[in-house]
């Protein structure tokens, strides 16, 4: 007989005992052990047991279950309600208490609701795509001769149509490009220019669902001339008036063409990574400038849709080479398909294998929520097991009439559900007034999604969850006391608990210590990056792009804001200073290493950028095209660039790029040109041998006699004269500056927060304890007072036991948020070190805090007068 | 009067039968040893207790024999109004008996 079986036996029979009525339970078991004996005879025991099994679940059946309706629910929701009243009352009487309960679990819960609504809102990025698991995004992966592997995710044009021909797995598959262009929408009076173009294959929207108001889904972009507009872009540009079927002129450089709007698109959701205004054919680029079949152009995304049951490894093999094969400049570049489902949140490569991405941030605010309810149920455990001996009465006169220990923890959990369901209800409302405010510093639309059942049913789960989970503990603790002992009046709160409880409360600190580590660290390396010298002017400094007319009158233009007055210099550049516009690791010089794969950044000029920009010259010369005709082959490089190449002497050098010797007449001081988090980049700043159609940026310096805003009117007036179809739009570098610090900013705006919210629960916590912790030694401090002890000395009697678990929370904790630091300046280039001073703030500031709140409450106790706490008995 | 239906029949017809033995196990043994048919205990059980409900069986708790590992039995006794509805229907029945041909009794 094994015991697995037995126990299973067991199992059954209490399932039994449970559900029938306990009149008939005796009898109706003696029954089947009878035949479970006659059947060990017949058949043997194997059987025997499974018939028995069989036999008494039979017994499930109305006319059973139903008999007990009487004695089995009546009795147990009685006695529920009467918890319920119960508790209330005590959570009642206890204000103090249960506002400490409540609102340390309201705020913890107030927080982990905010996080996961922002969770939820990261993993649905682009899940909503019927057929999502067939869609893929096509990879590169480039191997280096080091075995080194690099990935990246643009893809040459003639990609989707090859695929689309050549392979059988594939239902369809299209380019998404995302051009940095200035066009024009003109439709009636109304005008628009976009900045980002995009161009897809028709086939876009039938691998992704964004749903179409108006039009067809199988014709929408068959006709090269036709425009597929959002429902936001619509009616920005028609107003009211219906968009569909209407002629949109989109003018971009020389062309001016009419468009008409053969489909309307419900407005993106906030959860996908497509982001766009309008979609335009790439058949009308095709039909007007030819195809783009060069296999080393990575200028799109290329996004493929399998047939159902197609193989992924198959079709993997078979495009795994299709570069290297099409190209034949030695490039080592292989294809592979990522599925889109893990685009969002998965998109980093390391060295050539997936290595997570955005699921990193995910995974911390995880953490953080159920740190945050964590610790908020601490509290609740903590103050639960410190008053205990207020409770012990109670317990001791319910158990001597008769309470079994099942009901008390009942009595104890129903409790515990209270105080949550409360705190859950105050949680929600706060989460829903402060998620407006929540969304500005996350940069976030996040929405309480109350209409989704879903939603309501994982939050009551929550709650539920953790007031059960809270109320555990205490509950056994409190109903384990034994009433002989307790109303003999022998209660004493055993040591072995208060141990507990400091264990927890230095959990509870050692998370905040964290988040206050991160918090300094954070605050650190965000001014940091701020009062990184940029290499250049921001201030007064502001871009335009060259749209329109603009192109041809660009020199009176020019000269123009000049001789106003209202332009110190002005330049004009292929994309603004604030933003790359291509780089390669092509470029050849003197000296290369044919291995030596350095990316560098192309940036073309067409003169003056140290004027315009403030960028400094600290060798050579800044271009001149008037001077020197020959500078539009010129280049300037940066230090970096000077150092990635090796020169000793720059000046002169010649860097080939795109099949031009450029030669270099200057050297700039490194500027940021990326991003500030980076190291500077190498930079070539190239002439404008490819004239106006790579220049179509134009950056210009303010005159500082005049006000900015007469500047700008002076500009407008001219844009007017020169380019009367556009609209002025320009833009700050400052600002555009500004903006590379959001992400680390809303960082820093999320670790206070959360840090704030840490320390103010711990704190109410550690004021609940400390409060109790003073009336349950009232007397003792009388009868210190009357031997002639001073109110300081009780103070640090009283505080030295509670800090105790606060300084094991700084030397327990101090090494992983140190780590934990470290790690996360990892993902800056630039970057501060990690100083040891950042413990000790943050282990100091802490220990203050916590002291604070200590000795508040025992201060108070301490200047009692002995006679008041030591009259009665 | 409630008429009963088949199952019912059989089980009050064993109550009667079996007197001081009639409890759950015992019934369901007889049933499938006499009429060879397979008959599940909560079964008997069920109608039992509907039958006691109806009034016409009453119990009370009996022996406990070591085969059952020491729980007691519910003897179930027939009550005179449980014999009068067996005596009824035997008769309703024997009065149906007697409308078939007998040619056909014989036949088997």
């Amino acid at each position: 007989m094994n015991k697995q079986k037995n126990s299973l036996l067991r199992a059954v029979m209490r399932l039994l005992e449970w559900f029938c009525p306990d009149y008939l339970y005796e009898e109706i078991e003696g029954d089947l052990i009878e035949r479970y004996n006659k059947n060990v005879k017949v058949y043997g025991e194997r059987v025997a047991k499974r018939k028995l099994v069989w036999n008494a679940l039979r017994f499930f059946r109305p006319g059973i279950v139903l008999r007990n309706k009487w004695t089995l629910n009546l009795i147990p929701l009685y006695m529920l309600t009467n918890y319920f009243k119960i508790a209330s009352r005590i959570m009642i009487r206890n204000k103090g208490y249960s506002m400490i309960n409540i609102f340390g679990l309201a705020i913890g819960l107030t927080g982990a609701i905010l996080l996961g609504l922002w969770i939820t809102r990261e993993v649905s990025y682009d899940q909503f795509h019927q057929d999502k698991h067939r869609i893929y995004n096509v990879w590169n992966k480039q191997i280096h001769k080091g075995g080194e592997a690099f990935c990246w995710s643009a893809t040459p044009r003639v990609l989707a149509p090859t695929l689309q021909a050549d392979f059988s797995a594939v239902e369809s598959a299209i380019s998404y490009a995302s051009y940095n262009d200035s066009y024009l929408f003109s439709a009636g009076e109304k005008r628009i220019i976009k900045n980002i173009a995009n161009f897809v294959d028709p086939d876009f929207l039938k691998i992704f669902t964004f749903p179409l108001l108006k039009g067809n889904v199988n014709k929408v972009l068959e006709n090269p001339n036709s425009v597929v507009l959002t429902e936001r872009f619509a009616k920005s540009l028609f107003g009211e008036k219906e968009a569909f079927g209407e002629i949109v002129t989109v003018s971009q450089g020389e062309f001016n063409i009419p468009f008409t709007v053969t489909g309307i698109l419900k407005n993106l959701p906030s959860n996908t990574d497509f982001h766009f205004d309008f979609l335009l054919p790439f058949s009308f680029i095709e039909s007007n400038y030819g195809k783009d079949v060069n296999w080393s152009n990575n200028s799109v995304t290329t996004w493929v849709k399998l047939k159902e049951g197609a193989s992924l490894e198959a079709l993997n093999a078979g495009i795994k080479d299709l570069k290297k094969r099409n190209t034949n400049n030695g490039e080592n570049t292989q294809l592979f398909l990522y599925p889109l489902t893990r685009n969002h949140l998965y998109s980093r490569f390391e060295n050539g294998v997936p290595a997570g991405g955005r699921i990193e941030i995910i995974r911390i605010l995880g953490i953080l929520g159920i740190c945050l309810v964590t610790i908020a149920c601490i509290n609740f455990i903590n103050l639960s097991t410190a008053r205990a001996s207020r409770r012990s009465k109670e317990v001791a006169v319910r158990k001597v009439n008769g309470a079994i220990r099942y009901s008390l923890v009942t009595q104890f959990l129903c409790e515990s559900v209270l105080v949550a369901i409360s705190a859950g209800v105050i949680s929600l409302v706060a989460a829903y007034f402060i998620l407006p405010f929540f969304n500005v510093l996350v940069q976030q639309d996040l929405t309480l999604n109350i209409k989704d059942i879903s939603f309501w049913l994982g939050l009551f789960v929550i709650v539920v969850g953790v007031g059960i989970i809270a109320g555990c503990y205490p509950a056994f603790y409190l109903s384990s006391f034994r009433p002989a002992r307790i109303l003999k009046g022998a209660f004493a709160a055993g040591n072995g608990k208060n141990r507990l409880r400091g264990l927890l409360v230095t959990f509870q600190f050692g998370f905040a210590l964290t988040l206050i580590v991160s918090t300094i660290v954070v605050f650190q390396q965000t001014i940091f990056l701020q009062n990184r010298d940029s290499g250049y002017e921001k201030n007064n400094l502001v871009y335009q792009y060259i749209t329109g007319d603009l192109i041809k009158n660009f020199e009176a233009y020019k000269n123009e804001l000049i001789s106003t007055g209202a332009a110190i210099s002005v330049t004009r550049t292929s994309s603004p200073i604030t933003e790359r516009l291509s780089n390669t690791s092509g470029m050849k010089w003197k000296g290369k290493d044919p291995e030596d794969k350095t990316v560098i950044e192309r940036f073309y000029i067409d003169e003056g950028i140290s004027t315009t920009a403030g960028v400094e010259i600290i060798l050579g010369r800044d271009m001149d095209i008037a001077k020197y005709p020959s500078d539009s082959t010129a280049i300037l490089l940066n230090e970096a660039a000077v150092k990635a190449m090796g020169f000793k002497d720059p000046l002169g050098e010649i860097v080939e790029d795109s099949g031009i010797e450029w030669h270099v007449v200057g050297v700039v001081k490194d500027f940021v040109l990326t991003s500030p988090h980076r190291a500077v980049e190498p930079i070539v700043m190239q002439g404008c041998k490819f004239g106006p159609n790579m220049l179509n940026v134009l950056h210009i310096r303010l005159s500082e006699n005049l006000g900015v805003k007469d500047n700008l009117k002076t500009i407008a007036d001219l844009h007017l004269k020169y380019n009367q179809n556009y609209p002025f739009e320009y833009y700050f570098v400052d600002t555009e500056y500004e903006r590379k610090f959001a992400n680390i900013e809303s960082t820093l705006t999320i670790t206070s927060l959360f840090t704030g919210i840490a320390i103010l629960i711990g704190c109410l916590g550690l004021l609940g304890l400390a409060t109790y912790m003073v009336e349950a030694r009232i007397k003792e401090i009388g009868i210190r007072k009357v031997m002639g002890s001073s109110v300081f000395n009780i103070i640090k009697l009283l505080s030295t036991s509670s800090l105790k678990p606060i300084v094991w929370a700084i030397i327990l904790f101090s090494p992983g948020a140190w780590l934990a630091m470290k790690w996360w300046l990892q993902s800056y280039q630039y970057r501060i070190s990690f100083s040891i001073w950042v413990l000790v703030a943050a282990a100091s500031s802490i220990l203050a805090i916590a002291m604070i709140t200590i000795t508040l409450q025992v201060y108070r106790a301490a200047r009692i007068n002995p006679v008041n706490s030591l009259r009665s008995e | 009067m409630e008429l009963l239906g088949g199952f019912e029949e059989l089980v009050l017809t064993m109550v009667a039968a079996l007197k001081e033995d009639a409890y759950g196990a015992a019934i369901t043994e007889e049933i499938e040893t006499r009429l060879k048919r397979e008959v599940n205990l909560s079964a008997v059980h069920v109608t039992l207790y509907r039958l006691e409900d109806k009034g016409y069986i009453k119990s009370s708790l009996g022996g406990a024999t070591n085969e059952r590992g020491g729980r007691r039995k519910r003897i179930f006794t027939i009550t005179s109004a449980g014999m009068a509805i067996l005596k009824t229907m035997r008769e309703a029945r024997l009065d149906l008996w007697k409308l078939i041909p007998q040619l056909k009794v014989s036949g088997r």
